[in-house]
Order: structure tokens, then C-alpha cells, then sequence
């Protein structure tokens, strides 16, 4: 029984050597790395509004219902913990535990970001996941298109910054995404029968997407953001402490060591001169 | 001969006696204080801010939003007016002149808007404690809120509390893009350096809008 004590006390005494040197124990166990983000959207022009519910696998209660999403719609992002889920599509208004017109799964990465959309004709409608890119190369934007227009079924994409980001989108069609110079540009939908422009301002570090879509009136253009950083990130951690409050260890033992030192010279001083007296009062009485 | 004696009696006495006092001295300074920076007992906490809180922005067409001005953290009795933060020459992070106030670093996103916003302030001076002195103590959930300058308000909640060293410091996890409205509040942290006179450490609190 001896034995695992001593185990015991080296365990205890290394992790508390370990909280002294201010070394992470456990290494951060619940570390931010455990979520991603997730969006959904309805980018079919002919599919009614829908109800659209989010499920952590194996759990019968929905993290994420929104209700009432028509076409063009994009939800904002959503932290998830890291893991399996399904995406499931209802008409408006049907009860949560009717079977759902469309489903699909999506597995959440941390640190990792998904939008998951309702895609094609009401006839083929399909959900499907996108990943998305949430990093873009130093000083630029990047920049990807969604062509989700029926009535213009192919769509040329076209950036002021000088080219196409999508020279022919077909309907239902996502593009890669494309490196562009921070700046306000031009972006212009192009179709045979159609054309949409808008002014997109792009910040160094930011991720869009640029979705195509059948307006009252033609083509129509939205502008998402997908992520935004610090343009320039600064380098390291910062330097915000002066050790006002830091817990000190123990002082110089020194100034204590010459104060006892002090004191047993001035009692060895008076316990000299003590006893040179009474040694004198002793031969003085001549005993 | 009583005049001679006397003062070698109390010189031996008040040897002895500063002797005592010196070895109860050393003795009562040779346990270290815990290393663990005490939690601050009977914390004042401050009533949450009033006023509309703006919801967070869409991913389409998200609207501009107005610079940050002021931060307050009900639970820890944190309220403090906003500087703004450049890098320095180095490229690191500024940090506020004032051990008392917080700062925005200008090249991130502003609180409210799409992408990781950064806020930065001290745990201590070379007295006592600084703004952020009770940072560590937040936990998953707890509220935090930002004033714009035009009057709106952003509130977030707490997702996570990490304890990075500044020498393995995770820049893209802190610093890197986001695709909805995060904030990272940063302070020191962990062990003191006297040599150097910094902490080893940083703090750092991670937040996201709430909807």
C-alpha cells in the first residue's frame, strides 16, 4: 500500500509544480477547437418556403429550427459543437415529428465552417453542403458564386477587378472560390436575357459568396459574407501585465540571516562583558 | 560596578531578543504565497447595460456598424471606456497606456460585425489589479456588452476561457477569421517573470453575438 501513496504524492506534488510554472494540466481539454458553424439556406427559385430543422445526431430535439425560410434566404452562422448532424427540410407549418419532405447529414469540423442549402428545381430539389472557406491569402478577398437562378439558366459572373469569377455558372452550380485584390468592384450576372450589377466593397481578409438569384425583376445579386478577420493579424500575444498581483515566492532569506547575525554579536558583546565582570567581582570578594 | 554591569545585561537581553525576532521572521517568510492568484472574493457586480441590443448581422448584405466605445461585463464589475489599438513596430498588438482601461485593436473586425473582434487589457500594474483583473474568472454563458458609438448595443455570451503560453500563442485560433460576430478579450495570465517583468501567459476570452 506504500507504493501507489508515493505515486500519489509524485503525481500530486508534479501537478502542482505544473500550476506554479502556469503549464496548462490537462492541455486545455475543452478547447475552442471543439465548435464549428453552420448556415442554412433556400436557394430553389420554385420551392415554397419551408421549415428548416437542425439535429445533433441521435438527438430527436432539434439545436436549430427556423421557421418560414423562402427562397433567397440565408440564416446567419451558428456555433455547433464538433460532430454529426442531419439537416432536415418541412413544409411550413408541418409538425416537427412529420417525416421531413428532404434530409440530408452534415459532420461539423471544429474550427471549420458549412452552409448547408436547399439547391435545384422544386421537381430535384436536393440539400447540399458547402464548405466554406474561412481563410484567404495575405492583403486579399476571396470570392466564390452560387448560381441559383431558374430563369436564367446559365450565368456568366463578371468582377470589375478584371475577370470572370464564373465564366458559365449553370443553375444549381457553386464555383470555387477566387483570390481578389481588396477594393469596391463592380459585380455583374450576366445571362442571355438578363443582367444584374452591384457595387461590392471587399476587405483584405474577408470571404464572400455572391449568390445569382430570379428577382421581381431579372437576375438579382446578393452579397454574403462568409468570414471576416483582422486584416493584418497582429504577431504573438500581448503584454498586459506589470505583476501587481502576481503571487510572489519567498524573499532573499539574507536581511533576516544579518539580523540574527546583529543580535548574537550584541549578546555576544554583553555576554562577554558580563561575564569579564563577574570574574573580576569574583577575584575582587577573593573568593 | 553596578554601572558597568547594567548595560551588558541589556545588550545580552536585546541580543537575544533580536535574534528571536530574526528567526521568527525567516522563518514566518520561508512558505511561498500559493501560486494560484486568489479569486477575488465579494466581486461588485454591476447591473447589465439597458437599452435595444442589436441583433447580430445577416450574412446577407450585413449592415456597417458603428466603432466600439465602451465594454462592460456585469458579472466581474467590469465597465470601461474603449481606446483604440494599433500594432507596433514589431507587429505585435498595442496595449492600452492605462492599466484602468481597455482598447479595440483598430485592424479587427468591430464588435457586432461579421469576424473576430479584439479587445485587450491589463490584469495588473506594478500595484494592483488592472481592468481585466478578473477576466479568468468567466465562464461559458456569462454575458458581455458593447456600446457603439452610435448608441447601439451588442451583447455576447461566453463560449470559452483558455490560458494560452505567449510562447506557444495560437494566432489564427485568436486572431484568425470568423464567420459570425465573435469578440477575444485578452489579458496576461499564469506565472510572473520577475526577470523579464512579464507574465508568461495570456487569457483569453472567447464570445459570440447573441441572437
Amino acid at each position: 500500500m506504500k507504493f501507489p501513496r508515493i505515486t500519489r504524492r509524485i503525481t500530486m506534488l508534479l501537478a502542482a509544480s505544473a500550476l506554479l510554472l502556469g503549464i496548462p494540466v490537462a492541455a486545455t481539454a475543452n478547447a475552442t477547437a471543439g465548435t464549428g458553424w453552420i448556415r442554412l439556406a433556400h436557394l430553389s427559385p420554385n420551392t415554397p418556403a419551408v421549415d428548416v430543422y437542425l439535429y445533433a445526431f441521435g438527438n430527436s430535439t432539434a439545436e436549430i429550427v427556423l421557421h418560414h425560410v423562402a427562397y433567397g434566404t440565408v440564416s446567419p452562422y451558428e456555433i455547433a459543437t464538433a460532430g454529426d448532424y442531419s439537416v432536415a427540410m418541412r413544409a411550413t407549418g408541418a409538425s416537427p415529428s412529420s417525416p421531413p419532405v428532404l434530409s440530408t447529414s452534415v459532420t461539423i469540423q471544429a474550427g471549420h465552417a458549412y452552409t448547408v442549402a436547399g439547391m435545384g428545381p422544386e421537381s430535384g430539389l436536393r440539400l447540399q453542403v458547402l464548405n466554406d472557406e474561412l481563410t484567404t491569402p495575405a492583403g486579399k478577398s476571396l470570392v466564390r458564386v452560387i448560381q441559383a437562378s431558374l430563369k436564367q439558366q446559365v450565368v456568366k459572373f463578371h468582377c470589375s477587378c478584371g475577370g470572370d469569377i464564373a465564366p458559365r455558372a449553370s443553375f444549381a452550380s457553386v464555383s470555387s472560390y477566387v483570390p481578389i485584390p481588396a477594393g469596391t468592384w463592380t459585380m455583374s450576372a450576366i445571362a442571355s436575357g438578363s443582367k444584374a450589377s452591384m457595387p461590392v466593397s471587399l476587405v483584405a481578409g474577408t470571404v464572400h459568396t455572391e449568390v445569382v438569384l430570379d428577382g421581381a425583376n431579372g437576375l438579382e445579386i446578393a452579397n454574403l459574407v462568409d468570414a471576416a478577420g483582422a486584416g493584418r493579424p497582429p504577431a504573438g500575444g500581448v503584454r498586459t501585465g506589470f505583476g501587481g498581483t502576481a503571487p510572489h515566492g519567498p524573499g532573499s532569506p539574507v536581511p533576516w540571516l544579518a539580523v540574527i547575525g546583529a543580535g548574537a554579536l550584541i549578546a555576544l558583546t554583553g555576554g562577554l562583558r558580563l561575564r569579564r565582570h563577574g570574574l573580576r567581582r569574583q577575584l575582587n570578594t577573593g573568593v | 560596578m553596578m554601572p558597568i554591569r547594567r548595560p551588558a545585561a541589556i545588550a545580552f537581553a536585546a541580543g537575544l531578543v533580536v535574534i528571536v525576532a530574526g528567526t521568527a521572521g525567516l522563518l514566518l517568510t520561508r512558505h511561498s504565497t500559493p501560486a494560484l492568484r486568489p479569486v477575488a472574493a465579494g466581486v461588485a457586480a454591476l447591473p447589465a447595460p439597458t437599452g435595444p441590443i442589436v441583433a447580430p448581422p445577416q450574412s446577407a448584405q450585413p449592415a456597417q456598424v458603428a466603432s466600439p466605445v465602451s465594454l462592460t461585463i456585469p458579472l466581474i464589475g467590469v465597465k470601461t471606456q474603449l481606446q483604440t489599438l494599433g500594432l507596433a513596430a514589431g507587429g505585435e498588438l498595442q496595449v492600452p497606456a492605462s492599466t484602468s482601461v481597455a482598447g479595440w485593436y483598430t485592424g479587427s473586425p468591430r464588435p457586432g460585425a461579421v469576424g473576430s473582434a479584439i479587445i485587450v487589457g491589463h490584469i495588473d500594474s506594478l500595484t494592483g489589479p488592472g481592468v481585466f483583473y478578473r477576466l479568468p474568472q468567466l465562464r461559458p454563458g456569462d454575458r458581455v456588452y458593447i456600446r457603439r458609438a452610435d448608441g447601439s448595443m451588442v451583447e455576447f455570451r461566453v463560449i470559452s476561457v483558455q490560458t494560452y503560453p505567449k510562447d506557444h500563442f495560437p494566432t489564427q485560433t485568436v486572431y484568425g477569421p470568423t464567420p459570425d460576430a465573435e469578440l477575444r478579450l485578452i489579458t496576461c495570465g499564469g506565472a510572473f517573470d520577475a526577470a523579464t517583468g512579464h507574465y508568461l501567459s495570456n487569457i483569453v476570452v472567447y464570445a459570440t453575438q447573441v441572437s
